[in-house]
């Protein structure tokens, strides 16, 4: 009997340990970052057709980031437009992380009444829901908007859909003559809109802070010459016209200032120009090299520029107010056309291997260097302010290109038209 | 007597007094009313009156002598008085006392005459008692001499009736004297005869004891011949017993035996149930080993993980799967602090499903409640 008691109490005791270990630990590492599925629904247009097909941009801006995989359009099981419509379970089947849904309806003809909601489709919650009104000339950069907005509520960045591309674009005449355009585009590479021709070259387009106002560089006078223009009026004024080279010009954080190349002391150095009251002040003294190119760290105090004072161009560091350089790239014979993210941990730019030149990324804090692109011919590398991709121009079949790459090399995107010979790009900081 | 002499001393040392209680009146401020405080310094001047007497105090000292003195012869003739009174109070009362004394006496004398006069009433009536009870006594005295006459002629009447009862008597006796003598020749005939008979009795007694002894010896052989069989009939049970004895020893030892194989048997199949036991939770363990691998690999596929170049991130979740392997709960137990992150460990245990499911419900029941650590390194 005691015997049969303690046979019973083994058993119950092995139970109670299998029930003790009952909750399984389980460690999972890695993962991958492949794109996230999104089932994008077309929105639905009440009585109306729409302008533009919102949710066709909004999946062309999330494909493109290389972070979405929206499912194709034949998969969509069906076409909710509002909440009630949705049924869960259909799209956890197609494992899609998102859901979108919206419709468009017309106010007065002119003005449009768009709504969207995101959901998470295997908790079944709304992450975002959201009403506009919008003209007809809003619609699409609403898309891009709402864009964003999914793409923040999906990966926790910034969205930069919204923002803008500057660059030029050269067209090459039958009688041999050439066309430069100043153009700005949305940030997907459509809807461009020349601020700018010129028969003469224009070069170095850079973006106020504010992105309420471009720098450049014009030859229309027969010399290199820095202007600032405003993007709503068009209105332009000169900024440096000095004797020599006037170039390379960078907006300040705070947009009140200007670092500059200028040579008119002889030899092209690095300058600062306060917008409000014209003065210059010099930063780099070495009439024995070329310094050009300067970029500002958030930080204001510093600049990093371009020099070949080493004997070949490396990217170099320097006090806002003089004093001596720091030589910050190691990695091959030449670095060029630093640009700094503005999170201000990395630098991308030119790097030249054996006659090629690649777009690299450097990590400010590690020193380490990345080549991020593979055709040799890139140049212009200008950060997202979401400082997650470098847009850079580069060429195909012979004709300059904008592409854009990610931080980590993993996401490639290929942008504007075709046929257009493209260069010089900047990209726009968030608009307000 | 006392508070005249305390006056006179303080008429006499008034301004020294005085000199006293201004002193005084410093040394103890504004407590001047202390009255305890005065009578006290008072006592002590008494002291310093002594040493401090003057020569021109003298005469007025002598006065004071004077009067003292007369004082005092007036108080001996007042004390004497006093005595005078005393003695005649004293003889007063003596005088009452003897008065009370004679009173007394006369009292006691009066009394002890009507205690005289009430003892001789008592003896008169007390002898008058006795010649009542004298009397009653002859009385009594006569009544018992009649009762003792009357005793005495009841006494003859029953002699006389005595003597003819015996004469009765006699004849009775007489009569049964006869009759006896004839009863008597009757009962010796009767003997002769019970003689006879008891002879016959005798006789026939012998012929039965003699039948009865036979009779005995038959039963004493047949008695011995039952013990004979009585004590082999033991000897054979007794041989009976011990061979059941030995048989119940020998089914003892075979169903000891017997339990002991069945104990043996029985240890054996429970080390075999124990090793079967055994031998099922490690094949159940293994079951689960190999399903939550396979879960996690699952699980890590579908995990995508947002690029977040924040680093050390990590999400505990609480899952609990229904039995077809849909997830039926997840919970952020702890969280990275991203909750796009947290979202992406959330989305990759939804994903994940339905879960692979072993057939074997135990080791399927193993694998409901899991807890999963999302760290991207």
């Amino acid at each position: 009997m005691t015997k049969l008691w303690l046979i019973a109490l083994g058993l119950l005791v092995s139970v109670l340990s299998w029930q003790a270990r009952a909750e399984l630990v389980i460690e999972i590492t890695g993962g991958s970052e492949a794109a996230l599925p999104i089932a994008l629904v077309p929105f639905g247009s009440e009585g109306i057709t729409a302008p533009i097909d919102m949710s066709e941009v909004i999946r062309n801006d999330l494909a493109g980031s290389g972070r979405f995989a929206p499912l194709p359009k034949q998969d969509l099981i069906s076409q909710p437009h509002e909440q009630a419509e949705v049924n869960f379970s259909d799209w956890r089947l197609l494992r899609s992380e998102g859901l979108v849904i919206g419709k468009v309806s017309s106010v007065d003809g002119q003005t449009y009444d768009v709504q969207f909601q995101l959901f998470d489709v295997y908790k079944g919650q709304q992450l975002v829901g959201k009403r506009y009104q919008v003209p007809t000339s809003g619609l699409r950069r609403l898309s891009h908007q709402i864009a964003d907005q999914i793409y923040h509520a999906l990966t926790g960045e910034i969205g930069v859909f919204a923002t803008r591309l500057a660059f030029v674009t050269v067209i090459n005449n039958a009688d041999g003559s050439k066309r430069f355009a100043l153009q700005v585009s949305d940030a997907d590479g459509a809807n461009p809109r020349t601020v700018l021709q010129s028969k003469e070259p224009i070069m170095s387009p850079n973006w106020s802070p504010d992105g309420e106002r471009l720098s450049y560089v014009s030859f229309e006078n027969g010399k290199t010459e820095v202007f600032v223009q405003e993007m709503t009026s068009g209105r332009r004024d000169s900024v440096a016209s000095f004797k020599g080279i006037n170039s390379a010009p960078s907006w300040s954080p705070d947009g009140k200032k200007l670092a500059l190349t200028l040579s008119k002391g002889g030899n092209p150095e690095i300058y600062v120009l306060d917008l409000a009251s014209g003065n210059l002040s010099r930063v780099t003294h070495n009439s024995q090299s070329i310094d050009t190119e300067a970029v500002w760290l958030p930080n204001s105090k510093n600049l990093l520029f371009t020099s070949d004072r080493g004997g070949r161009p490396q990217i170099y560091k320097v006090s806002v107010d003089g004093g001596s350089a720091t030589r910050i790239t190691f990695e091959g014979n030449y670095n060029s056309s630093p640009d700094v993210s503005s999170d201000g941990r990395f630098v991308a730019m030119v790097h030249g291997i054996k006659g090629k030149y690649y777009i690299a990324v450097q990590d400010l804090a590690s020193g380490a260097v990345q080549v991020l692109t593979e055709t040799g011919r890139d140049e212009s590398p200008s950060f997202a302010p979401n400082s997650r991709m470098i847009l850079y121009a580069t060429e195909r079949n012979g004709k300059g290109v904008l592409a854009a790459v990610s931080v980590d090399g993993r996401i490639q995107q290929r942008l504007g038209e075709a046929g257009i010979d493209v260069r010089e790009p900047a990209w726009s900081p968030i608009r307000k | 007597m006392k508070n005249t002499s305390v006056e006179n001393i303080t008429a006499g040392s008034f301004s020294l007094l005085l000199h006293i209680a201004l002193l005084g009146l410093f040394v103890i401020g504004m407590d001047s009313q202390s009255i305890p405080m005065s009578i006290a310094q008072t006592e002590q001047v008494e002291i310093v009156q002594a040493t401090m007497m003057d020569e021109t105090n003298i005469l007025q000292e002598m006065v004071r002598q004077q009067e003292v003195e007369d004082k005092k012869r007036n108080d001996e003739q007042a004390r004497q008085d006093l005595v005078q009174q005393r003695l005649e109070d004293t003889q007063k009362e003596l005088a009452r006392k003897e008065l009370e004394y004679r009173d007394q006496q006369e009292r006691a004398k009066i009394e002890q005459q009507q205690r005289e006069t009430k003892a001789k009433q008592e003896q008169e009536k007390i002898a008058k008692l006795e010649q009542d009870r004298k009397q009653e006594e002859i009385k009594q005295q006569q009544a018992v001499a009649e009762r003792k006459i009357a005793e005495e002629k009841r006494t003859k009447a029953d002699q006389e009736r005595k003597v003819a009862e015996q004469k009765q008597k006699q004849a009775e006796q007489d009569r049964k004297h006869e009759e006896e003598l004839k009863s008597k020749a009757e009962q010796e005939r009767k003997a002769a005869e019970k003689k006879k008979q008891e002879a016959e009795k005798e006789r026939k007694a012998e012929e039965a004891r003699k039948l009865e002894a036979e009779k005995e010896r038959k039963a004493e052989e047949s008695r011995k011949l039952k013990a004979e069989v009585d004590r082999k009939k033991a000897e054979e049970l007794k041989l009976k017993a011990e061979e059941a004895r030995k048989a119940e020893e020998a089914r003892k030892v075979e169903a000891e035996r017997k339990a002991q194989i069945a104990e043996a048997d029985r240890l054996l199949q429970d080390s075999l149930a124990s090793e079967q036991q055994e031998q099922e939770s490690k094949r159940i363990a293994g079951v689960v080993d190999q399903y939550s691998l396979m879960i996690k690999q699952r699980i890590k596929r579908n995990w995508l993980r947002p690029g977040i170049a924040e680093s050390g991130l990590q999400s505990t979740l609480r899952v609990t799967l229904l039995p077809s392997g849909d997830v039926k709960q997840v919970v952020v137990v702890k969280s990275s602090g991203n909750a796009i992150f947290d979202r992406s460990a959330e989305s990759a245990v939804y994903r994940a499903a339905p879960w692979p499911q072993p057939t074997d419900p135990k080791a399927a029941a193993a694998l409901r409640d899991f807890q999963f650590i999302f760290k991207p390194e």
